[in-house]
C-alpha cells in the first residue's frame, strides 16, 4: 500500500514547474510583497512632517512617491497572477494526465463499479479544485505569509515589545487555524463525495433519458434527484457551519491582537517614546496584517476542498492494479497465429465469493477456432476477458503462444489479441479517430476507406459530408447500432492480431448485412486463432471446436463435427431447438 | 430576471442570510469611527487619559466579535438558500428533459459528460449572480454611509474620491464584453476536457483491449493544452479588472495624502481623520471590486442561463427553468404516483402517417413512413442496417423530432406522442439497454406503483426469473454502472421486464433479442405471446427484429429500406410482393441453411 505522504509527494512532484519557472514566480511574488511594505514608511514620514510643519513641496513628493509604489505594486501583482495561473495549469494538467493514465491502467474490476460521471469528478473535478487552490495558494497564501513576515520584521524594528506581542499573537492564531482546519477537512470531503454521487447518478439518467421518458419514469427520477440533493444540502450545511465557526473565531482572535498592538502603542506613546507618525505606521501595518490573514482564512475553505481533493486523488493513485505488469516480460511471436490454452482456470470477483468460472480447460492450436456456447450469464464473456487479460484467473493459468498471460507485456498482448464485442464503444470524434482510436500512425486514409468498404460501410461513408473527418455523436449518436458494430469490425481489421475474440460481435446485424461481411470475417479469421461467442448457432458454422458452458463450467467440449453428429450431445440438442421450428414452418 | 426569481426560491433564507451578510459588510463603519477617536487621542488633538484609549481598544474588540458572530449566523443560513436554488434549477432542467412535451434527443449535448458540466458549472454561475447581489447590497450601504461620514469631515477630498471609483465602473463595463467572450471559450474548452474524460471511461473496454491508452492520453493532452491557454487568458482578464480597481483605490489614498497636506499643516485635518479615511478607503476597495465582479457575473450568468435554457423544451424559456417548483430538504418529496391512473380510452388502433425524420443534413432518416397497428396484433419492423428501423420506432414514440407526420390514437390525433405514449398506454425497451446504479427492484419499478407479485409476473414474462433466483440478494441486488455486472442478455431482459411491469396496452421493443441465446429467446417470445392471448401481458406488440422467430409470428411486417417503407403485410404476402423482404428473407435462409445442414446430419 502507498502511504498518504507518498501520494502527496507524487501530487507535489507533478505540480512542480521546474527550477527556472519556480524562481521567476518566486521573484514576482517577492516584488509583489516588498512594494506594499514600503508604502507605510512614506505615510509615517508624511504624518510626522505634516505635524512638524514641513514645506508643502516635501509633502507632495511623499504623496507622489506613495502613489508610484502602490500602483507598481498592483501591476506586479497582476504579473505574478498571470505567471502563477500558467504554472498552476501546467502542473494540474500534468496531474490530470497522469491520473487519467493511472485510471486507464486499472483493470475492469475497478471500472465495472464506477460510472463515467464519477470518473469525470475524480479525474477532472478534483484536479480543477486543486488548480484553483494552487493559484490562490501562491498569490494569497504565500504572498500573504511573506507580507506577514515582512510586517513583523518592520514592527520589531520599530518597537521590540510591540513587535514581540504581535509575533506571539500571530503564532497563536496560526496554531489555532491549523488545528481547526483538521476538524473541517472530513466535512468538506463528505460534501464532495455527495456531490460526486449526485452527478454520477445524473449522468446515468441523462444517458438513459429516452428509456426513462418512454416508460413514464421522469417524475420519479426527479423525485430521486430531490432526495440526493437533500443529502448534499445536509452535508454542505454541516461543513459550512464548521467553516463559518472557524472564520468567526479567527476574526475575533485577530481583532483582539490588533487591539493589543494599539493599546501598547497608546501606552508607549503616553510615555513619549513613540511619534504619532509611528503610531499611524503601526496601525497601517496591523491593517496590512489583517488582509493577508483574511485571505489565508478565506483560502482555508479552498484548502479544505483542495486537501479533500488531494486525498481523493491520492486514493485513486493508491488503487493498485490487481494485474501487475510482468517484471521480466516474455516475448510473443510478432506475427502469425497464437495458440491458446486455459488450464484449470477458475475465477471469482475480489469482493465476491461466488465463483464465476471453475476448472475451465480449453486448448487451441494456432489457427484453430473455438465456439463458446451457453446461456447468457453462463460465463462465456468472462472466459473471453481472461484471454484478453482484463482479469487474471484466481486459479489455473491462461497461456497465449505457450506463455502465461501474466508474463506478457500488456501492450504486446493487446497488440496481438483483438476483440469485437456486442457493446460497441464509439467516441464523439471523427470517423478516423473512432477507427484508429486516436492513433494517427495506425493506418492512412486509403487503408481506412478500404477497410470500411470491406466491412460494407463504403456506402455509409459516402453519405457523410466530411468523409473520414465527420464527427460522430457520443455513444454512437447518428450511427445505428448495426453500423456501430460494423465500425467495431473495421477496427479489428486495422491491426494484425494473432488471436481474435468475437463476443456476440454480429448480434446487432441483420442477416443481410451479416452475410455481407461474412466474407470479410472469413478473411479476418484466416490463419488466425479465434474464439467466437455467439447465441446464433449459424455464426458458429466455421469453428473447429465447440465448448458448451453452463454455470461457469465447461459441460461439453470437442470438435464441432463430432458434437453435431452425436444426437445426445448438448450442442446438437441446441441445434435441434433452433432447427425444429424450421420444419413446421411454412416456406412459400 | 432569472437572478431575481432565484432570490425568491427560499425568500426567508435569502432575506435572513442577505441581511446578515450586509450587516457583516457594514460593521466596519463603526470600526473606522473608533479608530478616529483613538488616533485623535494619540495625537493629542483630543485630551484623554490612557484609560480612555484602552476602553476604545476594548470597544474595537467587541465590534469585531459582533462581526464574527454575524458571519457565523450568515453561514448557517446561507447553504439553505444556495442549495434550494441549485437544486431547483437542476430539478427543473432534469424534469424538462425527462417529462416536458416534445422530444429530448436534440436538446441534450453530444455527451452526457458535457450535460453534467452544465448541471454543475452553469447552475453555479447562475446562482452566483444572485449570491453576489447580497455583497453588492452590503457594500453599497457601507459605501453610501462612508461617503456621508467622510464628507462631514472634508467634502472636497470626499468628492475627489468619487472620480477614481467611477473610472473603475466605466472600465468594468468596457471590459465586460471581452471577458464574456473569453470566459465562454474557456468554459467550452473545459467542457471538452470533461466530455473527453467521460467518454474515455465509458469506452474504457475498447481502449484497453485495443491497447490505445497512450493515444487516448495524447488526445487528452491536446485538449488540456487548449484549455490551459483559454483558462489562463480568462484568469488574466479577471485579474486585469481586479488590478484596475485595486490600483484606483491606492490612487485614492495617494490623492487624500496630496489634498490633505495643507489642511494637516493647518491642523484642520487631524491624524484621526487620516486614519478614518485610510480605513474606509481600505474597505471601499470592496465597492468597485464587488460592482466589477457583478458586472462580470452578469454576462457569465447570461451565458450559463442560455446554455441551461437550451436543455429545456422548445416551448419553454428561462422562466420555466427558474420557476419555483419546491425542494425537500427536511422530509421526503411527495410520492409521484400512488396508483396507476385510470384511462377511459383503451387502445383500438394506433396509426402513424407520413412520419419524416432527418438526421442533421445527411440523407439518412425516415421518409413519409406509415404504420397502422390494431389492438391485439403483432407488428414487426424489419430492414437492413441503417434502414431506419430504430428511427421509425423512436419517431413513433415521440422520442425524436419529426419534420412532418402525425400519430393518432383511436383515430384521434395525438398532440405530443412523447408525453401521451407512456405507461400504461405504451412502454418501451430500447435497443441499447440502460440500467442505473441502483437495486434491480428500483431499476424495474422506477416509481411504478405495483406490488411484488406483479413484479414477479413481469420478470417471468421477460424470462428473467431463473437468473434472479441465482442472485443472492434477489431484487435487492445493486446493479453496477449501466448494469455492467449483469450479462448483456440479462440487462436486455431486465429492460424488457421494466416495460412489461407497466402492463402497457402497447409494448414497443427494439431488437430485444440481439443478446439472447436460442433457448432464452424462444422462451421469451412464447411467454409474451401467450400472455398477450390470455390478457396477462400487453395485448399489442410493436417489435423491431430481423429474426425468423419474430417474423414468423407477425400479423403484420413493415419492411424498411433506406428510410422508406417498401412493404407492409403478412410474411407470405410480402414474400410475393416485396423484393427487399425477399432479399432479407433469402439471406436469412442462407445463414440458417448451414445450421439446418448441421442439424439434419444429426437425424
Amino acid at each position: 500500500m502507498t502511504s498518504p505522504t507518498d501520494t502527496r509527494r507524487t501530487v507535489v512532484r507533478l505540480l512542480w514547474p521546474g527550477r527556472r519557472s519556480a524562481a521567476a514566480l518566486a521573484l514576482a511574488i517577492l516584488i509583489t510583497t516588498v512594494l506594499p511594505l514600503l508604502a507605510p514608511q512614506l505615510t509615517r514620514r508624511f504624518v510626522d512632517d505634516a505635524i512638524a510643519g514641513e514645506s508643502a513641496g516635501r509633502l507632495t513628493v511623499l504623496a507622489v512617491g506613495y502613489l508610484g509604489l502602490a500602483v507598481s505594486g498592483q501591476i506586479a501583482r497582476m504579473l505574478a497572477a498571470w505567471l502563477a495561473s500558467r504554472l498552476a495549469w501546467d502542473g494540474t494538467n500534468r496531474l490530470r494526465e497522469s491520473l487519467a493514465a493511472h485510471a486507464l491502467g486499472l483493470d475492469m474490476g475497478y471500472h465495472g463499479k464506477r460510472t463515467p460521471g464519477e470518473m469525470i469528478e475524480r479525474v477532472d473535478g478534483d484536479v480543477v479544485a486543486l488548480a484553483d487552490f494552487v493559484v490562490a495558494f501562491l498569490l494569497d497564501v504565500v504572498a500573504s505569509l511573506l507580507l506577514l513576515v515582512g510586517v513583523l520584521i518592520v514592527v520589531l524594528a520599530v518597537d521590540v515589545r510591540i513587535g514581540g506581542a504581535l509575533l506571539a499573537y500571530c503564532v497563536l492564531i496560526g496554531l489555532f487555524m491549523v488545528r481547526a482546519q483538521r476538524l473541517a477537512v472530513p466535512a468538506a470531503t463528505r460534501v464532495r463525495e455527495r456531490f460526486a454521487a449526485l452527478f454520477g447518478n445524473l449522468e446515468e439518467r441523462l444517458a438513459g433519458a429516452e428509456d426513462i421518458r418512454a416508460n413514464g419514469a421522469g417524475p420519479h427520477v426527479v423525485r430521486r434527484f430531490h432526495q440526493s440533493s437533500a443529502e448534499v444540502y445536509r452535508a454542505d450545511r454541516h461543513a459550512e457551519r464548521l467553516g463559518g465557526g472557524l472564520f468567526a473565531g479567527t476574526t475575533v482572535a485577530f481583532a483582539a491582537g490588533t487591539a493589543l498592538v494599539l493599546g501598547l502603542a497608546a501606552w508607549t506613546q503616553q510615555s513619549g517614546a513613540l511619534s504619532v507618525g509611528t503610531a499611524v505606521l503601526l496601525f497601517q501595518y496591523t491593517q496590512m496584517v489583517r488582509t493577508p490573514f483574511e485571505r489565508i482564512i478565506d483560502q482555508i475553505q479552498q484548502y479544505q476542498k483542495a486537501l479533500a481533493a488531494v486525498t481523493r486523488i491520492g486514493g485513486l493513485f493508491a488503487e493498485r492494479r490487481t494485474m501487475p505488469e510482468p517484471e521480466n516480460p516474455r516475448p510473443l511471436p510478432e506475427t502469425g497465429p497464437l495458440s491458446l490454452e486455459l488450464a484449470g482456470v477458475g475465477f471469482a470477483y475480489a469482493d465476491d465469493d461466488e465463483r464465476v468460472l471453475a476448472d475451465v480447460n480449453l486448448a487451441l492450436a494456432p489457427s484453430e477456432t473455438l465456439g463458446l456456447v451457453g446461456r447468457t450469464g453462463s460465463g462465456k464473456t468472462t472466459i473471453a476477458r481472461m484471454v484478453l487479460r482484463l482479469y487474471d484467473p484466481t486459479e489455473g493459468v491462461v497461456r497465449l503462444g505457450g506463455v502465461d498471460t501474466r508474463d506478457i507485456d500488456l501492450a504486446v498482448l493487446h497488440r496481438r489479441v483483438c476483440v469485437v464485442t456486442q457493446d460497441v464503444q464509439l467516441f464523439a470524434a471523427s470517423v478516423r479517430d473512432n477507427l484508429t482510436l486516436f492513433r494517427p500512425g495506425l493506418a492512412d486514409d486509403d487503408r481506412l476507406r478500404a477497410v470500411l468498404t470491406e466491412v460494407g460501410l463504403g456506402g455509409w461513408l459516402e453519405t457523410l459530408t466530411d468523409g473520414l473527418d465527420t464527427v460522430l455523436g457520443a455513444q454512437g449518436g447518428g450511427v445505428s447500432a448495426g453500423e456501430g458494430q460494423l465500425l467495431a469490425f473495421a477496427r479489428a481489421f486495422l491491426t494484425d492480431p494473432g488471436l481474435v475474440v468475437l463476443d456476440e460481435a454480429s448480434s446487432r446485424l441483420d442477416p443481410a448485412t451479416e452475410q455481407h461481411i461474412e466474407t470479410a470475417i472469413g478473411r479476418l479469421l484466416t490463419n488466425r486463432t479465434a474464439v467466437l461467442i455467439a447465441h446464433r448457432l449459424s455464426s458458429l458454422a466455421r469453428v473447429d471446436q465447440i465448448a458448451v458452458i453452463d454455470d461457469g463450467r465447461v459441460v461439453e467440449y470437442g470438435p464441432r463435427e463430432t458434437l453435431a453428429a452425436d444426437p445426445d450431445s448438448r450442442f446438437s440438442r441446441l441445434l435441434v431447438a433452433a432447427g425444429v421450428r424450421r420444419e413446421s414452418q411454412v416456406i412459400p | 430576471m432569472v437572478a431575481v426569481r432565484l432570490a425568491r426560491f427560499d425568500l426567508r433564507s435569502y432575506v435572513a442570510g442577505g441581511l446578515l451578510w450586509a450587516a457583516f459588510l457594514v460593521v466596519p463603519l463603526l470600526t473606522g469611527l473608533v479608530l478616529k477617536a483613538l488616533f485623535d487621542q494619540l495625537s493629542g488633538h483630543r485630551e484623554a487619559t490612557l484609560d480612555a484609549s484602552l476602553w476604545l481598544c476594548a470597544i474595537f474588540v467587541a465590534i469585531e466579535a459582533t462581526r464574527g458572530a454575524i458571519l457565523w449566523l450568515a453561514l448557517t443560513v446561507w447553504p439553505r438558500w444556495w442549495n434550494s436554488v441549485a437544486t431547483t434549477l437542476r430539478a427543473n432542467a432534469l424534469s424538462s428533459i425527462l417529462t416536458a412535451r416534445g422530444p429530448a434527443a436534440t436538446r441534450l449535448p453530444h455527451s452526457s459528460g458535457e450535460a453534467v458540466s452544465r448541471f454543475r458549472d452553469d447552475v453555479h454561475d447562475v446562482a452566483m449572480l444572485t449570491d453576489n447581489a447580497v455583497d453588492l447590497f452590503g457594500a453599497v450601504i457601507f459605501g453610501a454611509s462612508a461617503f456621508v461620514i467622510m464628507s462631514t469631515i472634508d467634502p472636497v477630498i470626499t468628492l475627489v474620491l468619487v472620480l477614481p471609483l467611477s473610472v473603475v465602473l466605466v472600465l468594468s463595463r468596457v471590459l465586460s464584453d471581452v471577458i464574456r467572450r473569453i470566459h465562454s471559450r474557456a468554459r467550452q474548452l473545459g467542457a471538452a476536457v470533461t466530455a473527453f474524460i467521460g467518454e474515455t471511461f465509458s469506452g474504457v473496454l475498447a481502449i484497453k483491449t485495443a491497447g490505445a491508452e497512450e493515444a487516448v492520453l495524447e488526445r487528452l493532452r491536446e485538449h488540456n493544452r487548449r484549455r490551459r491557454q483559454a483558462a489562463v487568458k480568462d484568469r488574466l482578464a479577471m485579474d486585469l479588472l481586479d488590478t484596475a480597481t485595486g490600483a484606483t483605490v491606492e490612487l485614492s489614498i495617494g490623492l487624500v495624502l496630496l489634498l490633505a497636506a495643507p489642511a494637516m499643516r493647518r491642523g484642520d485635518f487631524t491624524v484621526g481623520d487620516l486614519a478614518l479615511f485610510t480605513s474606509y478607503i481600505g474597505w471601499l476597495t470592496a465597492l468597485p471590486r464587488i460592482v466589477g465582479r457583478m458586472l462580470y457575473r452578469v454576462p457569465q450568468a447570461a451565458v450559463a442561463t442560455e446554455r441551461l435554457t437550451r436543455l429545456m423544451a422548445e416551448h419553454e424559456s428561462a422562466d420555466h427553468l427558474s420557476r419555483r417548483t419546491g425542494v425537500w430538504f427536511d422530509g421526503d418529496p411527495p410520492p409521484v404516483l400512488e396508483e396507476i391512473p385510470a384511462r377511459d380510452d383503451p387502445l383500438k388502433v394506433i396509426e402513424a402517417r407520413g412520419l419524416t425524420v432527418r438526421h442533421g443534413d445527411s440523407e439518412r432518416g425516415l421518409e413519409a413512413a406509415d404504420l397502422r397497428i390494431e389492438r391485439g396484433s403483432f407488428t414487426v419492423v424489419t430492414g437492413a442496417v441503417g434502414a431506419g428501423k430504430t428511427t421509425l420506432v423512436r419517431a413513433f414514440l415521440g422520442l425524436l423530432p419529426v419534420e412532418s407526420g402525425t400519430v393518432s390514437w383511436n383515430d384521434e390525433r395525438i398532440d405530443d406522442p412523447g408525453t401521451f405514449l407512456v405507461p400504461d398506454r405504451a412502454a418501451y425497451a430500447g435497443q441499447v439497454p440502460r440500467l442505473f446504479s441502483e437495486s434491480l427492484r428500483e431499476n424495474l419499478l422506477m416509481g411504478w406503483p405495483v406490488d411484488d407479485p406483479a413484479l414477479d409476473r413481469a420478470l417471468e414474462l421477460a424470462a428473467l426469473e431463473q437468473d434472479l433466483a441465482e442472485m443472492p440478494e434477489g431484487l435487492d441486488t445493486v446493479v453496477g454502472p449501466r448494469g455492467v455486472r449483469l450479462s448483456g442478455g440479462q440487462v436486455q431482459r431486465a429492460t424488457a421486464a421494466r416495460a412489461l411491469v407497466r402492463s402497457p396496452e402497447l409494448l414497443v421493443v427494439d431488437d430485444l433479442s440481439s443478446a439472447l441465446d436460442v433457448e432464452t429467446e424462444q422462451l421469451l417470445w412464447d411467454r409474451i405471446a401467450d400472455a398477450a392471448k390470455d390478457g396477462r401481458g400487453p395485448a399489442t406488440l410493436l417489435v423491431v427484429s430481423h429474426r425468423r422467430a419474430a417474423l414468423e409470428r407477425a400479423d403484420q411486417i413493415v419492411v424498411l429500406d433506406r428510410g422508406r417503407v417498401v412493404g407492409t403485410g403478412s410474411l407470405p404476402e410480402l414474400l410475393r410482393t416485396c423484393t427487399e423482404m425477399r432479399r432479407l428473407w433469402d439471406e436469412e435462409l442462407v445463414v440458417e441453411a448451414e445450421e439446418q445442414k448441421t442439424s439434419a446430419s444429426t437425424h
